[in-house]
């Protein structure tokens, strides 16, 4: 399996501020990828390091087979929308379309005007008094029309009301599967950063969990899920589970007792209720975690890392 | 790029051109009148020597010619400054910057036609206005004077080269249109002032004359004063006794009772051997002061490009 992304100790500080540390993930071809973590995490880091917009303070990035770097030949193969959704105020989507097509050696004018059709956003007024939908959406469609391989979104949801973010993620979908016979390796890879994890979840096959700078969690969705579990039985001591599983998180009522865990094999003792988890409580079962214990937890997630390094 | 750099800044473009349509028509219908009084009139008054009484135009256009000083300026600060930084104050550099394109040549290009957009535009202004003054700077001699030699000639396309420089290296790196635009004024400005009223004067060893206190035919032509006055015979000013002056100068002691009669004081100070003098950069220097100055501003339009390449090389976007 050739990787379309894949990063090894990647750091990078911003004076005293560590934005990313030592990161390394792997991200297969074709896959919708979804990049969450808290705020401040280093979603806007990493993938600002990937597009080529920033260099790393340290490691290294293979994207596409070559290094992130300012060469037309690797900007072409990257497409990358910016959080806040950059678009020249007082130009139109028309000329946008323009400036693309001045700038991009195979651009698909055709695909912007053809989208923004059946969305019924117009051509002719300038991007400064489009609805927020609508400049995320045009904004989306002049990224794909550079027909790039990679597509780096940030928090391209955030500006959008439920409904734009429905069509948003099918336009995303649609962009990504696979085209006719002429394309080799199948549609393009997306890795997507958002805090909607329930809405990902619908079209994203990868997670990336990104907490206090680092790297906790990096799979296929699938896997996760088969990998995790929720434990739910009367309170007692979770020592016998912690020696077989990995606790991800633990809550306690005066009667009850919750586990988050990565399986390592069947769970035995009948008392547990097993249940398969979604995408959303493992993502919140990991991010908790680091929230609980910067201290203590430190070594911990750092040993939780190693062991979900191990099954790529 | 270059199409991009045109649909971005034709409309400024265009209101550019119109402004300077505008004022070459103005200058073109006064100009021409004043050219026709200079040569109807300068057979006669120049045989008389009377000519300093010409009224060649109204005062309106030369107040417009001597504002056209601010057009280098003004491009620098409405087109150099924000190239870059509106670009990065409102995110739109990471469209552009996300194309396939590199920041370099996205800088290069913009860089470029704006150049020499500010560079054409001063200098087809500065080609009207010096036409304008041509029968002027004949009249009174004044083409080397300050606010004269900086409006005329090619340094207006240095000066232009240089605010569109200092603006985009401003814009770069306070990386806001405000800070960006202030710094261009003042650095603009600042750096105009020390280089006409102190530096110009140096460009070349100026040329020294001495003359009577009594007659004193000025050098011909338009000159570049650097420094006048009386000297003593052992090249010393003269020291006063009082309060009384000749021609701006103490009056020295041993001419003191001179002053009951003014029209003995100058024959006292010559007989004790004051003269005046005049140190002057010669008006055949116009041209060498002209290439200089350019030069000047364009060496240093040059290394503040330099640094704004650097510094988008060496910052992330």
């Amino acid at each position: 399996m050739t990787a379309v992304i894949q990063t090894s100790g990647l750091t990078k500080h911003y004076g005293r501020v560590t934005a990313l540390s030592d990161c390394t993930l792997t991200v297969p071809e074709g896959r919708i990828s979804a990049l969450v973590g808290a705020n401040g995490a280093g979603k806007t880091t990493l993938l600002r390091l990937l597009a080529g917009l920033a260099a790393p303070t340290a490691g290294e990035a293979v994207v596409l087979g070559g290094t992130p770097r300012q060469d037309p030949a690797y900007l072409a193969e990257i497409g990358f929308l910016a959080q806040e959704i950059p678009l020249y105020r007082r130009l139109t989507a028309q000329d946008h379309i323009g400036i693309g097509a001045h700038l991009n050696p195979r651009w698909d004018g055709a695909l912007v005007r053809d989208r923004l059709a059946s969305l019924k956003i117009p051509l002719d007024r300038p991007a400064g008094t489009l609805s927020g939908g609508q400049r995320a959406q045009l904004a989306l469609a002049l990224t794909l029309a550079k027909r790039p391989r990679l597509l780096l979104l940030d928090e391209p949801l955030a500006a959008l009301d439920p409904l734009a973010r429905q069509n948003f993620l099918a336009s995303l979908a649609e962009a990504a599967a696979p085209k006719g016979e002429g394309e080799v390796g199948g549609g393009l890879a997306i890795v997507l950063s958002s805090h909607l994890i329930a809405d990902i979840e619908r079209v994203c096959d990868h997670l990336i969990l990104l907490a206090a700078s680092r790297v906790q969690l990096c799979g296929d969705t699938e896997t996760l899920l088969a990998q995790h579990r929720v434990l739910t039985g009367p309170r007692k001591d979770t020592t016998a589970i912690a020696r077989t599983h990995l606790i991800v998180r633990e809550d306690n009522t005066a009667r009850q007792t919750t586990l988050l865990v990565k399986l390592n094999g069947p769970v035995i003792d009948p008392t547990w209720t097993v249940d398969e988890p979604n995408l959303e409580e493992i993502v919140l079962g990991y991010m908790s975690q680091d929230e609980a214990g910067h201290g203590v937890g430190r070594g911990q997630a750092a040993g939780r890392l190693s062991a979900i390094g191990g099954d790529r | 790029m270059t199409w991009v750099t045109w649909r971005q800044y034709r409309s400024q473009g265009a209101l550019a051109a119109a402004l300077f349509a505008a004022l070459a028509v103005a200058l073109l219908i006064s100009g021409l009148h004043a050219a026709q009084v200079w040569h109807s009139a300068s057979a006669g008054c120049r045989k008389d020597g009377i000519c300093g009484n010409l009224s060649l135009t109204n005062g309106a256009f030369t107040t417009l010619v001597i504002a056209t000083t601010a057009v280098p300026l003004l491009t620098g600060m409405f087109w150099g400054a924000p190239m870059v930084a509106h670009e990065l104050e409102t995110g739109t550099n990471q469209f552009a910057w996300m194309q396939s394109i590199t920041r370099r040549r996205w800088l290069a290009v913009r860089a470029g036609w704006l150049l020499l957009a500010a560079a054409v535009l001063a200098g087809a202004v500065s080609a009207v206005v010096t036409w304008w003054m041509g029968p002027d700077h004949a009249l009174n001699a004044d083409a080397f004077k300050a606010n004269r030699f900086d409006i005329t000639g090619i340094v207006p396309v240095g000066y232009a080269i240089f605010a569109m420089a200092l603006g985009i290296w401003a814009g770069m790196l306070f990386r806001r249109t405000l800070p960006a635009l202030a710094v261009t004024l003042a650095g603009f400005a600042g750096l105009r002032e020390l280089i006409a009223l102190w530096l110009r004067l140096h460009y070349m060893t100026p040329v020294t004359v001495y003359y009577k206190l009594t007659g004193s035919p000025p050098p011909k032509g338009s000159y570049l004063t650097v420094s006048q006055g009386i000297v003593g015979p052992g090249g010393q000013p003269p020291v006063g006794t009082g309060n009384y002056v000749f021609n701006g100068e103490p009056i020295p002691a041993v001419c003191g009772k001179a002053i009951q009669h003014p029209g003995s004081i100058a024959p006292c100070m010559t007989a004790h051997g004051y003269r005046e003098y005049l140190t002057y950069q010669p008006a055949s220097r116009f041209w060498t002061f002209q290439g200089i100055e350019t030069g000047i501003f364009v060496v240093l339009a040059a290394i503040l490009l330099a640094v704004a390449f650097w510094v988008l090389k060496r910052r992330d976007a």
